[in-house]
């Protein structure tokens, strides 16, 4: 190309995007990491902003409930993961298994996807709350459902499987859309000389689908790593960070994920500041995460 | 490329009307919008129409907001917001002295306003008052009278944690023939910290105590603590804890909690007369009123009475004079007697106020505070971090069955200790 | 076992594929059948069948008249802002995802990385300064952004931009270069090149912008919350159907009601662009 690169046209396209990105994004971000060392309160200020270097993020690894927090949410996203993932490659091969209705199947598990977090929260707290509790034929086989003590929100464990359950309810759909692209992308012919070859269906999937799917592995490890990681809206309405648990001596909020524990902060606590600190923190841990899993799903794609 | 011509005609039409509509509705004319900030979301369409009426007699547009309708959002956290973005109303509301704390800065000084002579339950910080009383309200134990009754329970009887020992032993023997599901009604679910490390905890704090009387609450806000007035209120936790329906206890919610007793499937429910609107609409009409919590071996005989909340004027406000206006209206105007008490069935705070009430708990609260006993609402001396995020998970832990008595007490102090 | 690409036991498939879809329904149809109920009758029983399918009615006009909730200027703020953000959304990540993949240099490519590079920032971070930033603007240069539409539109055009850049820019590169540089040759403009040529081609991804783009923004709770605030003059379905669910009272018949209402619309839309969804998916996402 004789034009030389950066003419009017390329900065006229890209100027309301980035003027956007600018305005909405980079600025308040970097506001962000400044009030991180500051002592901005919620409070009207007279003295104004004093500078107080790295105190917020002494203080937040200081405060027990927030360690917890960081620790459950890594729990939490490994096996939200896992089972979405799952569920998710499940529902793909078998709506393009060649079934009668996979439209309307593929429609109905993406359905889920159209409810917000937080409304998604409040039927699944109706269904594990009121529901489950009066099934009528299960709860006369298996009375123990109705019980207090096993209602799924009623302990710590059981709670975090309420949200993945729910997460994974409202996301699957999602990521099985994916699955379902790359599946149908692959060439028919492979199946064919598979077929030649007498495969069974098993080894069609390890030595067919899933290598020719690695790429769509990648992108879907990502979405459900970052949006595990950033779960809020289901974690609210479900479970508002109950029951409580004890940790390290302390007692504290027992299903309260890094994101609510941030918002609380902010909010119930009034520390901005610290909250600012708090999500600078859960942001680089995100930017490391990220990188090591891209890095590491790319090389599995190279080898695979 | 028509298209995209067409569209982009389109845009700039509609963007003409965006910035506009944005511009809130006071483009009608010269009137001043007079903004108040109100957490009642159960009043909110009456509080409209009372403010609209008073408005359209004073020349002010006033625009009522109402949160805490929402499940995350509350008075502090719109304020916080509203203060990010450059806009606080008027006129808002704020529980205690805490919130009073964070506020300060921007709360006008309103002592010199008639009303105060008229109330008992103003709020007052540093000789000043700052805080209109929204309203007058109470919780005790409520009770069904009928099952009572029936059960042939005196409920005047119902004085000290002995008394109430008894009588749930009781009423849990004769649950079949009563029709109860459980003796009381109490939810303790992290999300109900309300009930129990706000309105329960105050047990601990006033019980018993003269009106104002503030020994206690400071004891503990110095790290103080009376050992033996904390295992007697442990164990009135405990049989609240272990009469209590299991399920609505720990993961059950307001509506659940109030439903129980509603339906006549409890007998007891920790909840105070606000109640009263919720319990009526679910059909239920038995008669009903508050009797003393049991929180101690000594007999007690009052049940916890104070404002809820206060309007604060916000001193930067450019209609000062108007939100000054409206409040007195509110205290010495029939249209304000009518609005607070039959239309929103409130119990007013102020005496020239003679209407009352026509539900059976407000008129309990009523007749408490009549009689002059009344225990005074100490709580909110306490953060509401300290309260949500510290003693919150304590009581949910110990409904739960997590930890025992000892560890309950044991926890407490604790959490006393740390605030030294 | 499963098999995609030969039809082998089909019938036992549709069976646990039919029974997995009314699993995965269940919870909605639940929505649905206590939409249809008083609250009362809803505690009672949480699983019995209306007993008059009015009360769905009765329920959708005690939403559609409360004062509080104001519904229909809700929904028509919730549509506008929906709207508007997502036309902004793909004309502006399209053009420049195109003229980012079509200018080969560093410079093009730093700028691609800081879009996709910020997809892992958390909204925490920036919630709060994004308030206190939208009034220094107001203050300063006399944009209104707080309390109105374009402060609205603006913000989900921002937190949008990264994953719809991302994904045109996934899509475009799989287009061949030959038609553009066949227009060239015709005297078309850059500009036209794009709006004329490339951008139709773009349909498939463009429903999946669309989609996705569109679920968020309607569904979207804390960013209208901070942006418009409450009980303003624009209000949108989620904060209106937030006023339901108490802190204190949890109406479940109003709620599941404005639940239904508030679902209808991006269902019809996602029924619209389904088939197109799956093609975008296709090229787009998968790089």
């Amino acid at each position: 190309m004789k034009k030389k690169q950066h003419d009017l046209v390329f900065w006229l396209f890209l100027a309301p995007a980035v003027i956007a990105f600018l305005m909405v994004i980079l600025i308040p971000f970097i506001m962000g990491i400044f009030y991180s060392m500051t002592d901005w309160t919620s409070r009207p200020q007279p003295e104004g902003l004093q500078f107080v270097g790295l105190l917020n993020f002494i203080d937040s690894f200081k405060d027990i409930s927030f360690i917890y927090s960081f620790l459950l949410t890594i729990v939490y996203t490994f096996v939200n993961m896992i089972v979405i993932n799952i569920v998710a490659f499940g529902l793909a091969l078998l709506v393009t298994s060649k079934i009668k209705f996979d439209n309307i199947f593929r429609a109905g598990f993406f359905l889920p996807n159209l409810i917000g977090g937080l409304i998604l929260g409040y039927i699944w707290q109706f269904i594990f709350n009121m529901v489950i509790p009066n099934l009528p034929v299960i709860s006369a086989i298996f009375p123990a459902i109705a019980e207090s003590g096993n209602l799924m929100l009623a302990t710590r464990d059981s709670a975090v499987m309420a949200i993945v359950i729910a997460g994974s309810w409202q996301y699957a759909g999602y990521i099985m859309m994916i699955y379902v692209a790359a599946i149908i992308s692959v060439p028919e012919e492979l199946f064919e000389a598979a077929k030649i070859d007498g495969a069974s269906s098993f080894k069609n999937l390890i030595h067919i689908i899933v290598p020719m799917t690695a790429q769509a592995f990648t992108i879907t490890m990502f979405l459900t790593l970052v949006q595990s990681f950033k779960q809020f809206d289901v974690n609210v309405s479900l479970t508002g960070g109950g029951p409580s648990t004890q940790f390290a001596g302390s007692f504290i909020r027992g299903t309260e994920l890094l994101a609510l524990d941030i918002y609380n902060t902010a909010f119930t606590a009034n520390s901005l500041a610290e909250s600012q600190a708090r999500s600078v923190i859960f942001f680089i841990v995100l930017v490391l995460i990220s990188l090591l899993q891209v890095r590491r799903n790319k090389k599995k794609e190279v080898e695979l | 490329m028509k298209k995209v011509l067409l569209v982009l005609i389109m845009i700039s039409a509609i963007m003409g009307n965006v910035f506009a509509n944005g511009q809130q509705e006071a483009g009608s004319g010269v009137r001043p919008t007079l903004e108040l900030l109100q957490n009642k979301p159960e009043i909110d369409p009456q509080l409209k129409a009372y403010a609209k009426a008073w408005g359209d007699a004073n020349g002010v547009d006033v625009a009522i907001k109402t949160v805490g309708g929402s499940v995350d959002v509350t008075v502090g956290q719109m304020l916080t917001i509203g203060y990010a973005a450059g806009d606080l109303p008027d006129i808002f509301i704020f529980p205690g002295v805490d919130d009073y704390k964070q506020w300060a800065e921007v709360i006008l000084d309103v002592s010199d306003q008639k009303w105060v002579d008229d109330t008992a339950v103003e709020f007052v910080y540093d000789g000043k008052v700052y805080g209109f009383p929204v309203a007058v309200e109470g919780w005790g134990m409520a009770y069904n009278a009928e099952i009572l009754e029936a059960a042939g329970i005196d409920p005047a009887g119902l004085v000290n944690l002995e008394a109430y020992t008894a009588a749930f032993e009781k009423l849990d023997s004769m649950k079949a023939e009563l029709g109860l599901d459980s003796v009381m009604s109490m939810a303790a679910a992290i999300s109900m910290s309300w009930v129990t490390a706000h309105h329960n905890f105050n047990s601990l704090l006033s019980n018993g105590l003269a009106y104002g009387d503030l020994s206690v609450t400071n004891d503990l806000l110095a790290g103080k603590v009376d050992m033996d007035r904390l295992e007697q209120y442990a164990s009135w936790v405990e049989l609240l804890f272990t009469y209590a329906d299991q399920s609505i206890l720990v993961t059950g919610d307001y509506d659940a909690q109030v439903g129980s007793f509603a339906m006549g499937k409890s007998a007891f429910l920790h909840q105070g007369n606000w109640a009263d609107g919720n319990i009526e609409a679910s059909g239920a009409s038995f008669e009903r009123a508050f009797a003393p919590h049991g929180s101690m071996t000594e007999a007690t005989d009052g049940i916890f009475v104070s404002a809820p909340s206060y309007y604060a004027i916000n001193k930067d406000s450019k209609v000062v004079d108007y939100a000054k206006k409206f409040l007195n209206d509110l205290v010495y105007t029939d249209e304000g007697h009518n609005y607070m008490v039959n239309e929103a069935g409130m119990i007013p705070a102020f005496s020239p106020v003679t209407l009352s009430p026509s539900s059976p708990l407000s008129q309990s609260v009523q007749k408490w505070v009549a009689d002059g006993k009344v225990y005074s609402w100490d709580q909110y001396y306490f953060s509401e971090d300290f309260r949500n995020n510290t003693l919150g998970p304590i009581y949910n832990q110990f409904a739960g069955k997590q930890i025992n008595k000892a560890q309950f007490i044991d926890a407490l102090n604790t959490a006393f200790e740390s605030l030294k | 076992m499963i098999n995609p690409k030969i039809r082998k036991k089909p019938l036992l498939l549709e069976v646990i594929t039919a029974f997995l879809f009314v699993l995965f329904l269940m919870p909605i149809f639940i929505v649905v059948i206590n939409a249809g109920k008083d609250s009362f009758a809803i505690t009672a029983n949480p699983l019995s069948l209306p007993e008059d399918w009015l009360q769905i009615f009765r329920n959708i006009a005690t939403i559609w008249t409360d004062p509080n909730l104001r519904y229909g200027s809700s929904f028509f703020a919730s549509s506008t802002i929906t709207i508007l953000s997502l036309l902004f959304i793909t004309l502006v990540a399209g053009q420049a995802a195109w003229i980012l993949v079509r200018t080969k240099s560093k410079l093009s490519q730093i700028i691609f990385f800081m879009f996709v590079a910020a997809m892992v920032i958390p909204f925490q971070i920036v919630m709060l300064p994004l308030v206190s930033w939208f009034r220094i603007v107001h203050k300063f240069i006399g944009i209104p952004l707080l309390r109105t539409y374009a402060g609205m539109i603006l913000s989900y055009v921002g937190f949008g931009m990264s994953l719809s850049l991302f994904m045109y820019h996934g899509f475009i590169k799989g287009i061949p270069l030959e038609l553009e540089e066949a227009a060239t040759i015709d005297g078309c403009k850059k500009w036209e090149i794009f709006y004329r040529i490339i951008f139709p081609l773009l349909k498939p991804i463009t429903a999946t912008v669309l989609v996705l783009n569109g679920i968020w923004i309607w569904n979207d709770y804390l960013l209208p919350l901070l942006i418009l605030g409450k009980g303003n003059a624009i209000q949108t379905v989620p904060l209106a159907v937030a006023n339901f669910a108490g802190a204190y009272v949890k109406q479940w018949d109003l709620i599941l009601t404005a639940v239904l209402l508030a679902m209808i619309p991006v269902i019809i839309l996602f029924l619209f662009l389904q088939r197109y969804i799956i093609k975008g998916m296709v090229a787009g996402s998968i790089k």
